[in-house]
């Protein structure tokens, strides 16, 4: 056998695990729910489907409570993703300076974004309950007036503390491109008088732009689909209804398929979301390469 | 690689910085551990009110606490026992065998970490009830096989950075491209192998969403059932909050201790491994 067809072989059949699983669970029903968002299928029906057309996706367009939540979620991930991704780096810049106990403290950093999201909301709702919680208790000491942390004036700057709290899961990454940056540029900067404050800002910020970036891109696609933590944190259920400002996209398109059974329409929501996160992608993506930092001597 | 940044010794205002930061991010998982182990009926407060480790004893048997803990291990057995090497198998051909169109078919790994989940998996709902999958844990199996696009990336990442010396040199011995990466790679990873199990174990133990949506109570695993079954006191609806948090104290643990012995791995695993192209 010629080495070229061997080698074919040997990639085809070792990807086969990954791309046999993609085609029937990945892309198949992918394609088979895009295919049910254009159809009336509502749980029972499945033998009598109908097909109408844009019906579903233009009541996306219509449905005050798919807007809204819409609206809410983009104002969610506005906040959330820049604050993550900026305190994931600042940690993961305290955290590369050589101190004592190191270990010890990248532990700590990064133990509430591998905290289940279950126990985290429920130690969440301590803090913020609004008898006797952590946060009025504090606020009461001080002399100001408490406030409703999970009412409707406060929900979603509560959702985004518990958010950011787990804002650590990004020091690993950050970690592993700052301990990317050569030394020596360092000590050459140094050399040449630059004081530790402009080394972080011409130096630091330059190199690590390409894993700001990649940060960025996870935080939105992570962020548009932000599901469990609202139904939680208001609710005692998975299927219960979040207080309204905290009623953010996914959990609306979780409700209408767990809760009505109205599968057409759910989809049509999911592929729109699936659309936003490859628009605002395609955004960040162009933006790119106005302020990412590629290194000339790419392979 | 392995270059450390400019030696600073640690400052004052850097250890305070540190020891604020621990004291924020610690300070939910103090108050649980201090509501888990107070009085029935009274509020959450900074000191536990009273001593009460009955708490953890009544979290695990006032509901099936064993049984759905049962059903998390057999959820986190099934992807650390296929997609950790299916994952690795397909990393490396991606890094180490080039044909073409391989880069097309990496890109489409990419691009199926952008897709929502619930894109692919109200439809694979539909489908599983279809073919009487529901309730079972074969949809486990499946995903497990079909590995994962963001530990395929890393594997890749790791076999990329590895010497081409190496591979030419099993090749002079007559070794197969199976039996280079099984004798040859495979042991050489153990850094990024600990990674992705790790992060496979911590993913599917705190995963309760896929199981809600795919599986019965009776299989539930303890995050889904935490999140579903409350703790109440017999006849009534009132949830007692300190058996309550005692219980997701017993959820956390093993996670928290596996990222304790293994953040070593982690760290060196993904910075070793390097996240640019």
């Amino acid at each position: 056998m010629k080495e070229k067809t061997k080698r074919t072989i040997a990639f085809y059949s070792m990807i086969s695990p990954w791309f046999v699983v993609f085609i029937l669970f990945g892309l198949f029903p992918m394609l088979y729910g895009l295919y049910l968002s254009f159809t009336n299928y509502y749980g029972f029906n499945i033998k009598h489907l109908k097909w109408t057309g844009f019906h579903n996706y233009h009541k996306v367009f219509t449905d005050s409570d798919a807007m809204y939540s819409l609206g809410r979620t983009l104002y969610v991930t506005a906040i959330n993703v820049p604050l993550s991704v900026l305190i994931g780096l600042g940690l993961a810049m305290l955290l590369n300076k050589q101190v004592k106990g190191v270990g010890v403290y990248r532990t700590l950093f990064y133990l509430p974004s591998i905290v289940p999201p279950l126990a985290s909301v429920i130690m969440w709702k301590f803090i913020f309950s609004s008898n006797n919680g952590i946060f009025n208790g504090i606020l009461d000491r001080l002399g100001l007036p408490t406030v409703n942390w999970l009412g409707y004036d406060y929900a979603t700057p509560s959702l985004l503390i518990m958010l950011l709290w787990g804002a650590g899961g990004g020091i690993i990454i950050n970690l592993a491109g700052l301990k990317g940056i050569p030394r020596d540029l360092y000590e050459a900067a140094s050399i040449d008088g630059a004081t530790p404050f402009k080394r972080t800002i011409y130096l630091t910020m330059p190199l690590m732009t390409p894993v700001i970036f990649f940060n960025v891109i996870n935080g939105i696609i992570g962020s548009l689909q932000i599901l469990m933590q609202p139904i939680l944190l208001n609710g005692t259920e998975l299927l219960s209804r979040p207080i309204q400002p905290n009623y953010l996209y996914a959990v609306h398109a979780f409700q209408q398929v767990f809760a009505f059974q109205r599968f057409a329409y759910g989809m049509a929501l999911l592929w729109i979301l699936f659309l936003a996160i490859l628009i605002l992608s395609i955004i960040v993506f162009t933006t790119s390469k106005y302020w990412v930092h590629y290194e000339t001597d790419q392979e | 690689m392995n270059t450390s940044n400019p030696t600073q010794k640690g400052s004052f205002p850097l250890y305070a910085a540190l020891i604020l930061f621990s004291i924020v991010f610690m300070f939910p998982l103090y108050l649980a551990l201090a509501n888990a182990f107070s009085n029935w009926n009274t509020s959450p407060g900074l000191v536990p009110s009273g001593f009460k480790p009955e708490n953890f004893k009544y979290a695990t048997t006032m509901i099936d606490f064993w049984h759905f803990g049962k059903n998390t291990v057999i959820l986190c057995l099934i992807p650390l026992c296929t997609s950790t090497l299916t994952s690795g198998l397909v990393g490396y051909a991606f890094a180490r065998i080039s044909v073409p169109g391989r880069n097309v078919l990496f890109m489409i790994v990419l691009s199926t970490m952008m897709l929502p989940g619930m894109v692919t998996q109200i439809p694979q709902y539909i489908l599983f009830h279809k073919y009487g999958l529901l309730d079972t844990f074969w949809p486990w199996v499946f995903w497990g096989i079909g590995g994962n696009a963001f530990f395929i990336f890393l594997y890749r990442q790791f076999f990329a950075g590895i010497p081409k010396e190496l591979e030419d040199a099993a090749k002079i011995d007559g070794c197969s491209i199976f039996r280079t990466y099984w004798n040859i790679f495979l042991p050489m990873s153990a850094p990024v192998i600990a990674t992705v199990s790790i992060m496979t174990f911590t993913g599917a133990w705190n995963d309760f969403m896929g199981p809600f949506m795919f599986l019965k109570q009776d299989h539930y695993p303890l995050a889904t059932a935490l999140s579903t079954i409350s703790y109440t006191a017999e006849g009534t609806k009132l949830i007692i909050q300190p058996v309550a948090t005692a219980a997701a104290i017993l959820l956390m643990i093993p996670v928290l201790l596996t990222f304790f012995f293994g953040q070593r791995y982690i760290v060196e695993g993904i910075v070793t491994t390097g996240v640019k192209g």
